[in-house]
């Protein structure tokens, strides 16, 4: 068992080094960065304890694919894997565990402490029968994975989003479609095999717009019902909605096109840190889009055109 | 017609294609053979652009990449993409409309499910279909009938020859041999990156025993088998 730990450790070590980011900086830099995230959560939110905590089990959650645990049980006895599925779970959830009680939210860090062994113990399968229904089909992948990757989040932002008409609280409306916003966002943070985008018979201009408008339609698709709802309901917000909506989609261009910027490669530690830098000084997008487009087209030549 | 002149390929100081020269013509059928690692694979990406050379490939087409479909080795899926997904994202690159999909599953696969899910089999015809129906003029198909059943080798057999029937070209590796024979009307011989060998139809028998011999030899002697 301990093997596998420090298999995991090196693991992590590669995909830092991949990224771009020398280990002395992961190991300084990501404790800070944990910490200062959590702070602004905590400040910026009313209940931010109880969405730390559902972020957190998110995370947890993600070492429960049912692919790499029947692996797991496959070179493990069932006395170990059961051991090594809980001892991993902790770890995962211990930054989070810490914090919440560092804030003082003793029962949320018990129930996170529980809920990660109890996800450890619950055995997921992967059903070959039942496909998740999508309104993206026509046009995959991109929403097409993400939406059935991401679907139970979806009566939750909706759900946001009725509890902001409910208590009249305009500002978790829009905390509602940011958070649909970043989810779809997500969809596009890992390059493709080179045979999809090889496939396309167009110009690497025509290939970006063609991503782009598919990511605006289908992302207006999901945001539709927020947006109706907060005009409806926050009419005198509604010039505020659009625009706030206006710059979701500008960030999912920036995102679509940073990942064709890097293309095959994933965004690496520059464009993340204009990115980053972008939501706070939103303005830089004007900038930013552009570049991103120019080094897409760049990446993309020799793969959308014949080499002779 | 395609016609690759002095095709090389190295990865760093390993020479994987070594100044290769042959042509496809249109309305026939190319077999490729070779032990594993003889570069089958890399030439196949060459052909298509998805590896860089050094060396010319030549067309009538204004950009071959456009008109070839690409059935690979081991074909990758998206972890939660249904097979009429798979289909549409392939048919939807190259500008295809997609109607009547039901008729055109020939394979009887389940189209509705996950194709990550699918058997190996399963998964190479779905790449097949999806392929076919891009409408392409070029086919590269690499070990087309590796994992898949017998009757589907058989549904694949006919398809080649129908592909060739309407002036396609078809390029295809095959480990076996029985199946490259049937369908080829040049079969070309890949040894260490060079090709080795031209062989048409009348020296298939020849081509076999020769490699049979050659790949063979006493190897099983060697096992001491008892």
């Amino acid at each position: 068992m301990k093997d596998y730990f420090q298999l995991q450790h090196k693991m992590l070590q590669r995909k830092w080094v991949d990224f771009g980011v020398p280990l002395w900086i992961a190991y300084s830099a990501s404790p800070i960065l944990f910490v200062l995230l959590s702070y602004l959560l905590f400040e910026k939110l009313n209940y931010a304890a109880y969405i730390y905590a559902v972020v957190a089990l998110g995370v947890v959650s993600k070492m429960s694919e049912p692919n790499r645990n029947q692996f797991l049980q496959s070179i493990f006895s069932k006395r170990e894997y059961t051991q090594l599925r809980i001892i991993e779970n902790i770890i995962v959830a211990l930054p989070f565990t810490l914090f919440l009680m560092f804030k003082s939210e003793y029962w949320l860090a018990i129930g996170l402490s529980f809920a990660s062994i109890l996800t450890a113990l619950l055995k997921l399968k992967t059903s070959t029968n039942f496909t998740i229904p999508t309104p993206f089909g026509k046009k995959p992948y991109e929403f097409t994975v993400g939406f059935r990757n991401t679907y139970f989040l979806f009566p939750i932002v909706y759900g946001l989003t009725f509890i902001s008409i409910q208590v009249n609280n305009y500002n978790l409306g829009i905390f509602a479609m940011a958070v649909l916003a970043l989810v779809c966002i997500f969809y596009y943070a890992k390059p493709e095999d080179k045979y999809f985008v090889w496939n396309f018979n167009r110009s690497p201009e025509s290939f970006l717009i063609e991503k782009v408008i598919t990511g605006m339609v289908n992302f207006t698709i999901l945001t539709l019902p927020i947006i109706a709802t907060l005009s409806i309901y926050f009419t005198d917000e509604i010039t505020i909605t659009l625009l706030l909506f206006l710059l979701c989609f500008a960030y999912l261009i920036a995102f679509i096109l940073a990942k064709y910027a890097a293309y095959p490669n994933e965004i690496n530690i520059t464009q993340g840190m204009f990115l980053g830098i972008s939501l706070v000084v939103q303005p830089i997008l004007i900038g930013l889009i552009p570049y991103f487009y120019l080094q897409s087209v760049k990446k993309l030549n020799p793969i959308l055109h014949d080499p002779n | 017609m395609i016609r690759i002149e002095k095709l090389s390929k190295s990865y760093g100081k390993h020479n994987v294609l070594n100044s290769i020269d042959i042509s496809f013509e249109k309305g026939k059928v190319y077999g490729v053979v070779g032990e594993n690692g003889a570069g089958k694979t890399t030439l196949f990406k060459c052909i298509a652009g998805l590896e860089s050379y050094s060396g010319q490939i030549h067309s009538d087409f204004e950009q071959l990449k456009d008109v070839i479909g690409f059935l690979q080795t081991e074909p990758f899926f998206f972890s939660k993409i249904t097979g009429e997904e798979y289909i549409r994202l392939l048919t939807n690159a190259r500008h295809v409309s997609l109607t009547n999909l039901k008729d055109k599953n020939i394979f009887d696969l389940p189209l509705n499910r996950y194709a990550s899910t699918y058997s190996t089999g399963m998964k190479k015809k779905l790449a097949l279909t999806a392929v076919l129906l891009q409408e392409n003029q070029v086919f590269i198909l690499d070990e087309p009938f590796n994992g898949v059943d017998i009757q589907s080798n058989l549904v694949i057999t006919e398809i080649i020859k129908k592909l060739k029937s309407l002036g396609k070209t078809v390029i295809i590796s095959s480990h076996i041999f029985s199946t490259l024979t049937e369908t080829c009307d040049e079969i070309f011989l890949l040894k260490a990156g060079e090709i080795v060998k031209r062989v048409t139809e009348n020296e298939y028998s020849n081509l076999e025993a020769e490699m049979k011999a050659v790949t063979i030899g006493n190897r099983i002697d060697q096992l001491e088998l008892v």
